[in-house]
């Protein structure tokens, strides 16, 4: 279990790319506070379901409450603290 | 039903009109992958990230042909297995994770009518929309499900996109193969009907047609269809004779035979029996050019098309035929599921 900052950013990179099939980008490509949806990466509602899912199944973290989510998943930066503070795995 | 407009992408260069030019693709491999355009220009980034392979055929053939003729009154797909990649993604996903949180994008994608939902989506179009997935028939149900259509519509005008689309996936390639339908052994499409050996080569595509009961302007037309499950070899020449009979055909009204002769040694005679009984026919082989596939009379049909259009004639064996008008079509899957199209210019 990555518990570095930079690797967990780096890992969970690589999880999104591959969750959501951003095949052309690598994990330099997405900027730590780079906004996910509504910005440049134009990730949608389906998206956010993925990152739930991905949540999950790669660090034991279940997203229930909408407007949680809402604020963690905000960019990157967002997403790790949360990971870093609730993980389960 | 008359026949306005088609497209294909399949493992020739259907999709930039080449192979009805005389580009001819060897091909010597086991799989014959299709030969995919770039679909970013067609497809919206974040639906074509998510897209498997046979959607993602099937969209870039369907946006062309919609572009050009837009708001069809229906939409009508045949597949033996739609996107099966996603499918089994999907449900091995339910056994890896205890069928707990899934995620959604292999879910949408995995259902045999994914495309004919995702083209009505993508074209605005809430007309009648049909997926069967008659295994080896599909296409051929479909094409029955549009000429139903337009008796019952008769005789008001009505267009309908018509289509087929199946993809080359480990599962459907590794159960096939364990079924002997490939071959074990490399050899190139263009000696594949003298391999003399077992099985033959997988392949992929999509193939659609813009089909109207107007016939102006209309390229060719299909003409009438028959199919059996049932067939004995004794059976397959009067099986041909009866449905030329009930069009009002001799053999001899036949200006060319597409046959889907695929190189199984085990099942080709029954092309070889089809064959004798039109002595002296021009005919051309369309699984060299494409491989094996359930909804591959998709293909056969294009390509009547197109030789009925004076293109890719270069395909024509046993003679050439100057002027061919009357195609018909015959193709079987395991010398089990039997189908004959008349396709008239």
């Amino acid at each position: 279990m990555t518990t570095n900052r930079e690797e967990l950013i780096t890992e969970f990179k690589e999880h999104l790319i591959k969750y959501l099939n951003l095949l052309d980008l690598t994990p330099s490509d997405i900027k730590n506070d780079e906004v996910l949806f509504g910005g440049e990466l134009g990730l949608d509602s389906i998206d956010s379901v993925e990152l739930i899912v991905l949540l999950d199944r790669e660090y034991g973290i279940r997203i229930k409450n909408p407007t949680e989510g809402r604020q963690i998943l905000v960019d990157v930066n967002t997403i790790t603290d949360y990971i870093i503070a609730n993980r389960t795995k | 039903m008359y026949i306005k407009d088609l497209y294909a992408i399949s493992p020739q260069k259907t999709h930039d009109l080449s192979f009805e030019q005389g580009d001819w693709q060897v091909l010597n491999q086991y799989a014959y992958t299709a030969i995919e355009p770039s679909y970013q220009d067609l497809i919206p980034n974040a639906q074509l990230r998510r897209m498997g392979k046979a959607v993602r055929m099937g969209i870039g053939v369907s946006l062309p042909l919609l572009a050009r003729n837009p708001k069809p009154d229906g939409i009508i797909f045949g597949t033996a297995n739609g996107g099966l990649e996603d499918c089994i993604k999907f449900l091995n996903q339910i056994v890896e994770y205890n069928e707990g949180t899934l995620t959604p994008t292999n879910f949408v994608q995995s259902t045999p009518n994914a495309l004919a939902g995702q083209v009505a989506l993508l074209s605005e179009n809430q007309g009648y929309n049909m997926t069967h997935v008659n295994g080896s028939l599909a296409f051929e149900s479909a094409l029955l499900d549009a000429a139903l259509y337009f008796d019952e519509h008769s005789p008001t005008e009505k267009s309908i996109l018509l289509g087929a689309v199946e993809e080359i996936s480990d599962y459907n390639y590794n159960i096939d193969y364990l079924g002997n339908r490939f071959k074990e052994e490399l050899v190139p499409n263009n000696d594949l009907l003298n391999s003399r050996t077992n099985g033959s080569y997988c392949g992929e595509g999509s193939t659609q047609f813009i089909l109207s009961n107007n016939p102006e302007n209309s390229l060719a037309r299909f003409s009438a269809l028959k199919q059996s499950s049932t067939l004995s070899e004794e059976e397959i020449t009067d099986f041909v004779q009866s449905f030329l009979a009930e069009q009002n055909l001799s053999p001899a009204g036949i200006d060319c035979l597409l046959l889907g002769k695929n190189g199984d040694v085990s099942t080709d005679l029954w092309y070889d029996k089809v064959q004798n009984s039109f002595p002296g026919t021009p005919v051309a082989f369309f699984k060299k050019a494409v491989g094996e596939y359930r909804t591959v009379s998709a293909f056969a049909s294009y390509l009547a098309v197109r030789l009925l259009n004076r293109q890719a004639g270069y395909l024509i064996e046993n003679g050439a035929t100057e002027n061919p008008r009357t195609i018909l079509i015959y193709n079987h899957f395991d010398a089990v599921r039997h189908s004959l199209i008349l396709i008239q210019k």
